[in-house]
């Protein structure tokens, strides 16, 4: 398992990722065991192939007008469901956007996230997810809330609580995750900062964005335990993130994680990434892919493989479509909803702006 | 039931995309999230999936062609679903559904309700940046009741058009019935001075008249115009083409005035390089180009198309010739792809083959130059101080003056002039 000499060894200024598993989901170390049982990995890969699922389907939805925007989670999947596994109720879940399955073990319904990408309110009005933020849109500025809940969390002194928050590889380079890093780390709030490293930020590529090393390295400054994962391995990223989790909510302060991935889709449905990089690369990518790989474990260790996978996915795909549907059916909200939830009290430029929207209502010029 | 799938804006802000591919043929069964066609969009290239599963009915628009967000794509039969699920389905979603009549032209006599997509159905393109003041007062949707809905409709009054007093500005009862409509408010074509439509006629503007008028507003709206004429006596070309076309006949290969200037402008254009370029005024650059791609002025049945002739400067007077005829026969017979047509680095177009001596050419935006011959024909010139027939050849040359100068226009047609003047200057 995973510990605080392993994490010695994985010192960000090596530039190794933290890896069990081989391309083909083969431990590289062959006395290695999972720390999880038969019945929790499968049910991770039944979570990652519905994660995929989903993510698949809603491309389609976008593309057939039926959604207004939507960014893929292609390729990062093991990320999310690992994260899912390891995140308690208790736990603040703190998203950028790209987190699809880590949201669904939280408690968010399909519905919900496809309201969301629909342009409704009620998509960030979690019905069931307790502890879950909306999605934010500006960069990186979610990870400066996240520090704060932290340091709620100390102030109020729970225990066992802690607060996952993510962000892309782009976000690093905005001013709001080194404030949230720094403030965390002096107040010790309990967060694990998961920095998802797909490889671009839109079309920028990585070492168009940072000079650094990696960007495990960048909490060394701020002296956060910091920890370079192949985050296309299931099994890296439970053992890191559930370490983390431990760190954090044993009174050490907060946790940084660069899981490197890489997002085989597009930025979202208005990017097109041929545009940008080339096939070759994301065919090397392919080979990496975390479904295949944990699929290849599964295999490798004799576990029984799901019996019938088309049936499985014919089933998800029934369940997908009708969440769906019930986001379809959903009543249309007021455009008043846009000014409600932001502020207690409307500043005055919005409230001349809905004053200016009552008028258009009425017919006035 | 019939489901017509429009264009949605599938790019935040879209306002129209080119069909790329068809997946699909009029017969062909579709299931929900198969793709359709490919479209080439601003932002992306993607396929677009069918949102319903069923049978194509009919398809909008060809390869190449452009098809505005919110356009009909399809129409679906939509199969499986008998007229009583129908029309739950209609009622179950009120706010994305009409039923409208339809023309029965075209759509090969249907009998029944046809589902169109409504407002709700597809994603319009943004409305950010535009004042409510430029609102066209027609796409305002009314809030109003079922009830006030329906006597609007008997009374024949667009409910569209009223102007509600209710609360949230919703339209009642009272204010329809009070409601005259305003002459402003009436299609202008009633406006005509003689009151009647039967001395005009309407005609849609098909989509290779679209995109002529579209290009030529852009050129004028984008580049500071500046023209130059000129002429040449073209005897020696004229026995060096008879002499050639002699010796090509064998191949049956004609040989016409332009491939060889084609070759004159091709050359020139080597010593001019600003004549093949772009200006980039986003970026405030220059953007040299170090291919020669000729863009060739044609006239078709539907209207003017200009394929391009790549890498001009390297093909022989025969290939060119060839080259030529080809395009020529594909634009007649609307053949032409997109390949064809697009990578076009300058222009010729040749309006004197029709006739007309000297012109004013528009650039093909967003490239500099293009040149343009007059009718050739026969005319007195000075020949060793006497008055003799010469062969001359008018030219006319517009170009984009924001880059290039006058001396530069002026010394780029002196250099082609003098090619075409002694062709045997090319073999240099």
């Amino acid at each position: 398992m995973f510990d605080y000499k392993t994490l010695d060894k994985y010192n960000p200024l090596l530039n190794k990722a933290y890896q069990l598993i081989d391309d083909a989901g083969k431990p590289l170390d062959a006395k290695w065991k999972p720390g999880l049982d038969k019945a929790q990995i499968l049910k991770a890969y039944k979570d990652l192939l519905f994660e995929r699922t989903a993510d698949l389907m809603a491309v389609s939805y976008q593309r057939q007008g039926r959604m207004f925007t939507y960014p893929p989670n292609l390729g990062q999947e093991a990320i999310h469901i690992a994260a899912g596994m390891v995140t308690k109720e208790q736990d603040w879940l703190v998203p950028a956007f790209r987190e699809l399955g880590a949201w669904l073990a939280k408690g968010v319904s399909l519905r919900e996230i496809f309201l969301y990408f629909k342009g409704h309110e009620d998509g960030s009005r979690f019905q069931k997810a307790n502890r879950m933020l909306p999605v934010s849109v500006p960069i990186a500025s979610q990870l400066v809330h996240a520090a704060g809940l932290g340091y709620a969390i100390n102030y109020h002194k729970e225990k066992d609580a802690a607060v996952f928050a993510y962000v892309g590889d782009g976000g690093t380079s905005e001013g709001d995750f080194h404030e949230a890093l720094n403030f965390a780390a002096v107040w010790n709030s309990p967060v694990i900062f998961v920095v998802q490293n797909n490889q671009f930020a839109i079309s920028v590529p990585l070492k168009m964005q940072t000079k650094s090393l990696n960007i495990a390295v960048k909490g060394i400054a701020y002296n956060v335990p910091s920890l370079l994962v192949d985050g296309n391995d299931f099994f890296a990223m439970h053992e890191a993130l559930a370490f983390a989790r431990q760190h954090a909510v044993s009174g050490k302060g907060p946790f940084l994680i660069e899981a490197r991935t890489y997002r085989a889709g597009a930025h979202t449905t208005s990017d097109d990434p041929t545009k940008y990089r080339s096939k070759e690369e994301e065919e090397i990518w392919a080979e990496k892919d975390p479904l295949k790989r944990l699929k290849g474990y599964i295999k490798h260790a004799k576990l029984d493989a799901l019996k019938d996978e088309e049936k499985l996915i014919a089933e998800f795909k029934k369940h997908i479509d009708s969440e769906f549907e019930a986001a379809e059916k959903h009543p249309e909200y007021p455009l008043e909803d846009v000014f409600a939830y932001m502020y207690k009290e409307l500043p005055d430029e919005l409230k001349r702006q809905k004053n200016n929207y009552e008028n258009y209502l009425r017919g006035a010029k | 039931m019939r489901y017509i799938f429009k264009f949605p804006d599938i790019g935040e802000g879209l306002e129209e995309g080119k069909i790329i591919e068809w997946y699909v043929d009029k017969g062909s069964t579709i299931q929900s999230g198969d793709p359709l066609v490919k479209m080439e969009t601003d932002k992306v290239v993607t396929d677009i999936p069918s949102p319903k599963s069923g049978v194509i009915a009919v398809r909008y628009g060809g390869i190449g062609d452009t098809v505005k967000v919110g356009s009909a794509l399809v129409e679906i039969d939509i199969e499986g679903i008998n007229a009583e699920a129908a029309q739950r389905m209609a009622s179950e979603e009120p706010k994305k559904a009409s039923t409208e009549s339809v023309d029965e032209q075209g759509f090969g006599g249907v009998v029944g309700t046809i589902e169109v997509a409504g407002d709700g159905a597809y994603l319009p393109a943004g409305d950010e940046g535009i004042s409510e003041r430029e609102q066209p007062q027609a796409r305002r949707k009314a809030l109003a009741t079922p009830v006030a809905r329906a006597m609007a409709k008997d009374l024949g009054i667009d409910i569209n058009q009223v102007t509600g007093t209710g609360p949230a500005g919703r339209v009642t009862k009272k204010d329809i019935q009070s409601f005259r409509p305003s002459t402003h408010a009436q299609p202008a074509l009633k406006a005509t001075p003689e009151g009647s439509l039967d001395r005009i006629r309407i005609e849609p503007l098909s989509q290779i008249r679209k995109t002529i008028a579209k290009n030529m507003l852009r050129s004028k709206q984008n580049t500071a115009h500046m023209s130059i004429m000129d002429e040449v006596e073209i005897s020696e070309l004229v026995n060096a083409r008879a002499r050639l076309n002699e010796i090509l006949a064998e191949q049956s290969i004609k040989l016409t005035y332009l491939p060889f200037i084609i070759k004159a402008i091709a050359r020139a254009l080597k010593n001019h390089p600003v004549m093949n370029a772009e200006l980039d005024m986003e970026n405030e650059r220059i953007i040299y180009k170090n291919y020669i791609n000729l863009g060739i002025a044609m006239d078709t049945d539907d209207g003017l198309v200009v394929p391009v002739i790549r890498d001009a400067d390297k093909k022989s007077l025969s290939e060119l010739a060839l080259e030529l005829k080809d395009l020529m026969d594909r634009a007649r017979n609307r053949k032409l792809t997109l390949d064809d047509l697009k990578d076009g680095t300058f222009s010729i177009t040749s309006y004197g083959s029709i006739g007309g001596y000297f012109a004013v050419p528009v650039i093909a935006y967003p490239q500099v130059a293009i040149f343009g011959i007059g009718k050739i024909s026969q005319k007195p010139v000075i020949k060793d101080n006497q008055i003799a027939v010469g062969n001359v050849m008018p030219i006319s040359m517009s170009v984009d003056h924001r880059i290039v100068d006058g001396a530069e226009v002026s010394r780029f047609v002196n250099e082609v002039l003098s090619y075409i003047k002694e062709p045997m200057l090319l073999m240099v």
